[in-house]
């Protein structure tokens, strides 16, 4: 059971991974908390429905369009709710930020309605055999397709010119302007990047768990925070780590403690790493800048 | 000087305009109480718990469009004055009284949640208005006091029966059980157990989740060690469906049972394949050939483009035994209309005949409905 139980968590935890991924991006650029990027998952796992009902989409075209479509999305939220307050104090960017959360999700409610909606079956479910434990299809899905698009990031950010760019950027805005960067382009990849692999995270939970809803984003997008944080804001590796961990956790917390914890341990794990290590697990010190 | 001769004037004429609003919209309350019989609900009408709420509003509003439509009670039209209680207990019980003492209600349909009908049903008690909740199922909700009826099957009787058939007609032995955590969840739980207990029968495992949760894998994965033959599940359709579905993604093949909760085309929108031959108890059914019954489901249908669920029908039916007090007692005074509920005997409903009993909780017949070829089919 042990082994099945840390099946479960893993495959719950890379989906916290990804959208932690977006969190720490956008933090480590303009050190701000994008609450927003919550109901950017959440609209991206409307979004690949709608690929699949309306085009009958197989789930790589779902995951790819509702991953452009997103990126849009986030680039217009930088646009409109951020870079008018860029210089103002950090507070009014975050107000701005849940604002933006707020009217995403009632958005969507107007349009969808408040209910909970499935992903039609895309295909069979097969399961597999690994020792004691069972795994299928969608699940090793669900981690490869996670992997990869995480091992992609490490790539955009590691080796090209534009990762070399916003590496720059979070180092140091003005020197980076200095060496002819354009910081406000970086910001917006930064966001379509985050928000795209947002989308992937929402397409497959929406496949995984077989819900959609306007209030998803809420809870996932604090539990992925909580990822992020717990890995050390900022950085990439990080998120994956916190996002992991968390997932593990939650599950190894309902199959041992009681189900009725589930929240409470994300959130105790959130408070433990402020408490005890600020920085998080992979996070460098915070250097204020004089 | 000027400035304090200006400002007196201006104060003088703001007390002018506001006594004059103020006489103005008195009088206007006051006629339109006259004219018309005014109805409340209070449900969630946003949030996690939304549907349940809209589809409560929904049933009472086709009810009220139908006694308008054949002119009013007494010759008097009623107008619906819909509250959202945002599923939050402390939400329920402001917009429970708001409507007692600022919309003047005669009566009001709910609240929806048994957690936050608990909540805002002592209020409607204390001021002496009749609350008819359609949904809240927990124990406790008709014991608040005189003036709270429910027009639901009790968590207890539900669970009961079903544990009774489970054991008795489907020959089940090896039992799991899976439950929210809230007052309806625990109810059906508490139930279930106790009455497989009576039949010498222990559940292999009981687990809990908390309504919204997405991931069940956990609680699955620690089911299936246990291999029962059949999961009760004690909550409602949202969920379920996700269990059905993790469960058939985890190769576990069980037989599902569940309560009242279940009852929605939802269940089996959600749940496709994997809610095929699901067991549960309902208290509504809308292929039952009776003619008010397809009525209402023509009616809600042509006004909300979709098919009514339990909620909507139980919704309904105390909408309707409320309007049939009112029009008993000939009046809008709430002590003449709860006294003509609690004389409600065997009122010919959507959802069977119902009656109530002394401390006003409705005695209906139950249903047990199956999942079978993608839609309900009623086996008892």
């Amino acid at each position: 059971m042990f082994l099945q139980q840390l099946i479960n968590g893993i495959t719950l935890g890379s989906t916290y991974a990804l959208i932690a991924l977006g969190y720490t991006m956008v933090y480590g650029i303009i050190q701000l908390i994008n609450f927003a990027h919550g109901e950017v998952y959440m609209v991206g796992a409307f979004t690949g429905l709608i690929f699949v009902n309306m085009f009958g989409a197989n789930i790589a075209l779902a995951i790819l369009g509702a991953m452009i479509c997103c990126m849009l999305l986030g680039v217009l939220i930088e646009r409109i709710a951020y870079r008018p307050l860029q210089g103002s104090s950090r507070l009014s960017a975050l107000i701005s930020a849940i604002g933006v959360s707020i009217f995403l999700s009632t958005l969507v409610v107007l349009i969808r309605g408040p209910q909970t909606t499935s992903y039609p079956q895309m295909f069979k479910i097969v399961l597999y055999q690994v020792g004691p434990a069972k795994i299928s299809n969608l699940q090793i899905l669900i981690m490869i397709i996670s992997a990869i698009l995480m091992i992609a990031l490490h790539l955009i950010v590691q080796k090209t010119k534009v990762g070399k760019a916003m590496r720059a950027c979070a180092q140091d805005q003005d020197a980076a302007r200095l060496m002819g960067i354009s910081v406000e382009k970086i910001i917006s990849l930064t966001f379509a990047l985050g928000s795209a692999l947002a989308a992937a995270g929402g397409v497959l939970v929406g496949i995984y768990f077989n819900a959609v809803f306007p209030t998803m984003g809420m809870m996932a997008g604090m539990k992925a925070f909580s990822a992020a944080v717990l890995g050390g804001i900022g950085s990439i590796p990080g998120a994956v780590l916190g996002g992991l961990f968390l997932g593990i956790a939650e599950v190894f917390g309902v199959a041992y403690l009681s189900s009725s914890y589930r929240d409470a341990i994300a959130f105790s794990i959130l408070i433990l790493v402020l408490l005890i290590k600020p920085t998080g697990l992979l996070g460098k010190p915070i250097q204020k800048k004089v | 000087m000027q400035k304090l001769r200006k400002l007196v004037w201006i104060s003088l004429l703001l007390m002018v305009v506001l006594v004059f609003t103020g006489c103005g919209q008195q009088g206007e309350t006051s006629k339109q109480d006259e004219e018309t019989i005014k109805i409340g609900t209070v449900g969630p009408l946003s949030g996690d718990t939304a549907t349940y709420g809209v589809s409560t509003k929904n049933g009472v509003e086709i009810a009220i469009e139908e006694i308008n439509n054949s002119g009013g009670i007494n010759g008097k039209k009623i107008t619906l004055i819909p509250q959202d209680s945002k599923g939050d207990q402390a939400e329920a019980a402001n917009a429970t009284q708001k409507l007692i003492s600022q919309d003047n209600v005669s009566a009001i349909i709910g609240a929806v949640l048994s957690s936050e009908t608990l909540a805002a049903a002592p209020i409607a008690n204390d001021a002496g208005i009749p609350m008819i909740s359609s949904s809240a199922t927990a124990p406790g909700v008709p014991d608040v006091g005189p003036f709270i009826f429910r027009n639901c099957i009790a968590d207890q009787v539900q669970a009961a029966q079903l544990a009774e058939y489970a054991v008795k007609e489907l020959n089940l032995d090896k039992f799991a059980v899976l439950y929210t955590k809230n007052d309806y969840g625990e109810a059906l739980k508490d139930t279930f157990v106790e009455t497989l207990k009576s039949l010498d029968k222990e559940p292999l495992v009981v687990e809990s989740y908390v309504d919204g949760d997405n991931d069940f894998s956990a609680q699955i994965t620690k089911i299936a060690a246990q291999k029962p033959q059949a999961i009760y599940v004690g909550g409602y359709y949202t969920e379920a469906a996700k269990i059905a579905q993790q469960a058939k993604q985890k190769g576990l093949e069980v037989i599902f049972l569940g309560g009242d909760g279940f009852y929605s085309p939802k269940l089996l929108e959600l749940g496709g394949d994997a809610v095929e031959g699901v067991i549960f108890t309902a208290g509504f059914y809308d292929k039952d050939p009776d003619e008010n019954v397809q009525k209402f489901v023509a009616a809600y249908k042509a006004k909300f483009n979709e098919d009514p669920d339990m909620f909507a029908a139980q919704a309904y039916d105390a909408a309707m035994i409320l309007i049939e007090a009112i029009k008993k007692a000939g009046t809008t005074d709430p002590a003449a209309i709860q006294a003509e509920l609690a004389k409600t005997k065997d009122f010919p409903g959507i959802t069977g005949k119902t009656s109530f009993t002394e401390n006003g909780d409705a005695v209906k017949d139950i249903l047990i409905l199956k999942v079978e070829n993608g839609a309900f089919k009623r086996i008892r």
